[in-house]
């Protein structure tokens, strides 16, 4: 059918369906006086779409005559290649990289560059990604991403076409701590280059404990409730919290879970009410509100500006990447130690890990042969001389075993009282609990923070609890 | 000595309307002063309230520089604006003349019909819109930026609205004068509108400068971002600095507050040919 | 004559055609740009699943049942009715107070009050939203002053609870808004003879009495269009939703346009068939407002 519309349809303006649509209003419109505007204003946009249809086919062309020509020439030559890369915190992950960069101008190739695009958070990547993917234009994305490890399962179910898995590099894989891979790996096939290690600390100021009458050691492996007191003693005695929260994000009672190696998900499904370790979880942080052992921040700004920046807590509890916001408050230098964290039963240490991102190549990139060589060669073959100067540069402290042993790695940090903290957070990430995941793993979070508001504000436990998982339910009819 | 006696009688009456306008004035202005002041002092201060000038002015400008990109950003908003804005005067007073003063049945249930293009959510038209642009290859450049608007409902409306006041005895005379259509319009109708045009150019100007929630899905490379996605992008960040953040929102408020500061006179005339 | 006749007909006709001429650019562009992307978006809301490969939805109307069941979304519409309802009338009561204490000739330094009255105008949504959230935080500008002033005695967590926060937007809403109507008012005040209110003077009426029963029938039709473009311009409120509460605390603020897009964009999971169902849903809310208020005040020939 040669119909402007169908002509739209073709080039990509429309769907069948608007298509379709549009004809019969052409047939309708003919029989009105509007017909003679309805078809000057087809012909304008025929115009429009022909000369669009002219660019894309065009484009199309010289496209795909580069990709081949650039996936011929291998990474390992010393020709001048460029590989583009996506991604946020130009004080953390962009050093990172800055660090793989020159790691691999100095062993490999002379004359590689990385083009690194910043962007101002997670969410600017994973909406890029989401609308290249929707109207099917793939060009407009980089040849790698930094992507947040929570969402990466779901993005690739959807949009299979935006990635490319790395099984076609030589990687040792075990390097690497299980939990971290267990994101990235889907159907057995790994996807993404673990960059930075979400394990959890638990930081204390050991002045502060000390005034109200406890130690570092006493610490660890500490049960929740006994934890409770030591904080109602910490805010007598000074006036701090020992820990605050996002109360918009749900970081603490998923770590907390997961050192109880319980998920909020079961089979696939919330796993809520019927949780016992969920409900007891829910409680302490009740309890822990109540006797201002624990504060809730309204938000991410508040929580790190507020309470950590603005020096309201003696404790921070999250993944390790908090530590530079902790270290903004130079005063305090040397007066911080870090532990593991608290289990609901005491007597054995608990390990959780928050967050974190891993480097996807995605599935359009033309350089993609040479993205996957980088990334082979640098984060992924342990080499020290990106992760320490990753370490030294960003605070990023990596999740390769291999590279964990360097002596940067084991160096003592003076703000945490020449504790080696590096390595013993690599070594905490051993032994964090793989529990299951979901696709819906911050809706959920989303769903248990208002849960908990509102606990806080006064509502039933097990009525809010109930209402979070109906809403979680509904959310994931998809 | 009587009438100084009724001024001031008078004044003495507009004691309460004074009292009213200067209270809420002060509120309309109260958190743009303050905003002013934290531009110039650090975030701690800000944070912990101080609404006096500090002179942290420099430091902050600095910061603002090498975290974003600001002389970029500046020129991209002002040349997107600017474009738009003379695009969308041309193509929507010429829509507003034609509608008026060549008025007819068909055109005015066509008019209907447009109007109902302002209750449309721009949410919904979001990415079908995308999909157009970028299937034209025109993301990151000014046409992504100024194609959805570049006609609106609202100025058509106003355009329409004021060319009432235009008397169509000038057409003919221009007609007898051996003028074609399109040259009347030109030659005439545009000189005479001008307060119109002004008002137009301001609404359009400032509401192309801070649009957010478009420019963000069409402006992917950091080189094509406007203004208010560089305050966006400095309260995303891990940590907020207050100072810097309020140094780059005084940026993105001066060229709206200039434009309307010079264009105030003619932007009321303009309006009040709106509403007769 | 008759040649008279035929030539002022093709004259006729010419003029005719360039009226037309002059509306299509206008026309061409609202339809590429607005009407044909919403039918898409009309025929996407009948679809679900990834959005790189949609298909039908089963049944069709699956999206449209999904969203009356989706409690969140009943509160988005709530609350964005909760502001509307309070903030429009709050708004246009005040505009219309300023403009006419504006319109009085005697009052001195007019030109400054009205500047500065319309310059929260002049800032971007984002920057506004951005300003109140500072001034409104827990150890913000605000209550220092309540504290100060012995209102408070200790800081009030403004931003995080429901309520407060509402209010927080109200307010926010209200300061930005208002200069701008008044504006309009001030406009239409304007246009008024002065004429019209000596003559009520010697009648006797006093000020009250003029206001009701002379400016605001004059004012008719400019409170109708103001009635409607806030209407329009707050079931659409997106950037304070976004910028000032988040959506927060815990979605308690959040506005349909701000959770449909967290529903497009936003936590990772694109539905964009249930975002464009409850964009759909928004429209034909704000157009059956439209109806009922054009309908009510009804002046135009």
């Amino acid at each position: 059918m040669h119909t402007i519309p169908a002509c739209l349809h073709k080039i990509g303006i429309v769907s069948k369906e608007t298509a379709d649509v549009l004809v019969h209003c052409e047939h309708v419109g003919g029989k009105l006086k509007m017909k003679k505007v309805v078809s000057v204003l087809m012909a304008g946009i025929m115009a429009m779409s022909l000369a669009a249809c002219g660019q894309s086919s065009t484009a199309a062309a010289a496209s795909t005559a580069a990709a081949s020509a650039a996936g011929t020439s291998a990474a390992s030559s010393n020709e001048a290649v460029e590989v583009s890369v996506a991604a946020w915190d130009k004080n953390f992950n962009i050093p990172a990289l800055k660090a793989a960069e020159a790691d691999y101008q100095k062993n490999v190739n002379p004359n590689f560059k990385l083009n690194i695009i910043e962007e101002s958070q997670s969410s600017d990547v994973e909406n890029a990604i989401t609308l290249a993917a929707s109207s099917g234009d793939y060009s407009t994305l980089p040849d790698i991403v930094l992507f947040q490890d929570h969402y990466i399962q779901k993005f690739v179910k959807d949009y299979p076409d935006a990635w490319q898995d790395l099984e076609d590099t030589d990687v040792d894989w075990s390097d690497f701590g299980a939990e971290k891979l267990s994101f990235s790996t889907i159907d057995g096939k790994h996807y993404g280059m673990p960059v930075d290690n979400g394990t959890a600390i638990f930081a204390y100021r050991t002045d502060l404990l000390q005034e109200a009458g406890y130690t570092i050691d006493d610490m660890k492996g500490i049960s929740w409730d006994k934890w409770i007191e030591v904080g109602k003693a910490v805010y007598e005695k000074t006036g701090k919290y020992l820990m605050s929260m996002d109360g918009d994000g749900n970081d603490l009672p998923y770590m907390m879970l997961q050192a109880e190696k319980s998920s909020q998900f079961k089979d696939g499904q919330p796993y809520i009410t019927e949780n016992e370790t969920m409900i007891k979880v829910i409680d302490v942080i009740k309890r822990a509100v109540d006797a201002h052992a624990l504060y809730l921040a309204n938000d991410w700004s508040d929580y790190t500006d507020q309470t950590i920046v603005g020096d309201m807590v003696a404790g921070v509890m999250n993944g390790n990447w908090i530590i530079p916001t902790i270290e903004q408050v130079q005063e305090n230098s040397g007066k911080w130690e870090i532990t593991s964290l608290p289990t609901l039963e005491g007597g054995q240490e608990g390990f959780a890990s928050n967050g974190g991102s891993s480097l996807y190549v995605t599935g359009k990139s033309k350089n993609a042969a040479a993205a996957k060589d980088f990334l082979a060669k640098t984060f992924g073959a342990g080499s020290t001389e990106t992760y320490d100067a990753a370490l030294t540069n960003g605070g990023v402290i990596g999740c390769s075993t291999k590279a964990g042993k360097s002596d940067v790695y084991n160096q003592g940090v003076a703000y945490f009282n020449n504790q080696a903290i590096y390595a013993k957070i690599v070594e905490m990430g051993a032994n964090v609990p793989v529990v299951e995941q979901s696709d819906y793993h911050y809706t959920c979070r989303t769903q248990i923070a208002a849960a908990i508001q509102n606990i806080i504000n006064g509502a039933d436990e097990q009525s809010a609890l109930k209402d979070a998982e109906d809403q979680l339910k509904f959310a994931m009819q998809g | 000595m009587n009438k100084k006696k009724n001024r001031s009688a008078i004044q003495r009456r507009l004691i309460p309307s004074y009292i009213f306008l200067i209270i809420w004035s002060f509120i309309s202005v109260f958190p743009l002063y303050w905003m002013i002041t934290a531009a110039t002092n650090t975030t701690v201060d800000v944070a912990r309230g101080k609404i006096t000038f500090g002179g942290n002015a420099a430091v902050n400008f600095a910061a603002l520089l090498k975290a974003e990109p600001l002389g970029q950003d500046m020129l991209n908003s002002f040349i997107y604006s600017s474009v738009l804005t003379i695009l969308c005067l041309a193509i929507c007073s010429l829509a507003g003349y034609g509608f008026e003063l060549y008025h007819d049945k068909g055109k005015d249930k066509l008019f209907s019909v447009l109007l109902l293009a302002m209750m449309i959510p721009g949410v919904a038209t979001m990415i079908p819109l995308f999909k157009i642009v970028s299937g034209a290859h025109l993301l990151n450049t000014v046409w992504a930026f100024i194609l959805p608007t570049i006609s609106t409902p609202f100025m058509i409306m106003m355009f329409r609205q004021n060319s009432r006041n235009f008397p169509p005895e000038i057409m003919e005379a221009a007609r007898l004068d051996g003028l074609n259509e399109f040259q009347i319009f030109y030659r005439m109708y545009v000189p005479v509108m001008k307060s119109t045009y002004a008002a137009a150019a301001v609404i359009t100007f400032m509401g192309a400068w801070n649009s957010y929630m478009w420019p963000k899905v069409v402006m992917t490379k950091q080189t094509a971002q406007t203004m208010p996605m560089l305050i966006a992008n400095l309260a995303a960040g891990y940590t907020i600095d207050y100072g810097v953040l309020m140094m780059g929102v005084l940026f993105c408020s001066i060229p709206t507050m200039i434009i309307f500061f010079v264009l105030q006179k003619q932007f009321a005339e303009g309006i009040t040919g709106a509403v007769k | 004559m008759v040649e008279k006749k035929k030539k002022s007909m093709a004259l006729l006709a010419q003029q005719k055609r360039a009226g037309w001429g002059f509306v299509i650019p206008a026309t061409a562009f609202i339809m590429v740009m607005s009407f044909l992307p919403m039918i898409e978006a009309f025929l996407t809301s009948f679809k679900t699943g990834s959005s790189a490969n949609m298909k039908w939805a089963n049944p069709l109307t699956f999206n449209y049942t999904r969203m009356f069941s989706d409690k969140l979304f009943m509160r988005s519409v709530g609350n964005t009715f909760l502001y509307l309802i309070i903030e429009v009338p709050v708004m246009l009561v005040l505009a219309i107070l300023l403009a006419q204490l504006l319109n009085n000739r005697n009052l001195k330094f007019r030109g400054l009050f009205r500047t500065m009255v319309f310059l929260p105008c002049a800032t971007s949504l984002v920057s506004y939203s951005l300003i109140f959230k500072s001034l409104f935080a827990t150890q913000g500008l605000i209550n220092k002053i309540l504290i100060g002033l012995g209102i408070f005695s200790t800081n009030y967590n403004f931003l995080g609870n429901p309520d407060s926060a509402k209010v927080v937007i109200i307010l926010a809403l209200i300061w930005r808004w208002t200069g701008y109507n008044m504006v309009f008012y001030l406009a239409g005040l304007q246009n008024i003879e002065y004429s019209v209110y000596e003559a009520a003077k010697i009648d006797g009426a006093n000020g009250w009495k003029t206001f009701w029963h002379i400016t605001v029938p004059e004012l008719k039709p400019v409170i109708i269009m103001t009635f409607i473009m806030s209407i329009n311009g707050t079931l659409q409120l997106f950037d304070e939703s976004v910028n000032l509460t988040k959506g927060g605390p815990a979605n308690a603020t959040i506005t349909m346009s701000h959770y449909i897009f967290n529903n497009s964009f936003g936590q990772g999971v694109a539905n964009f068939g249930y975002a464009s169902a409850m964009s759909f849903f928004v429209f034909i809310l704000v157009a059956v407002l439209a109806l009922i208020n054009l309908k009510v005040g009804d002046t135009r020939e």
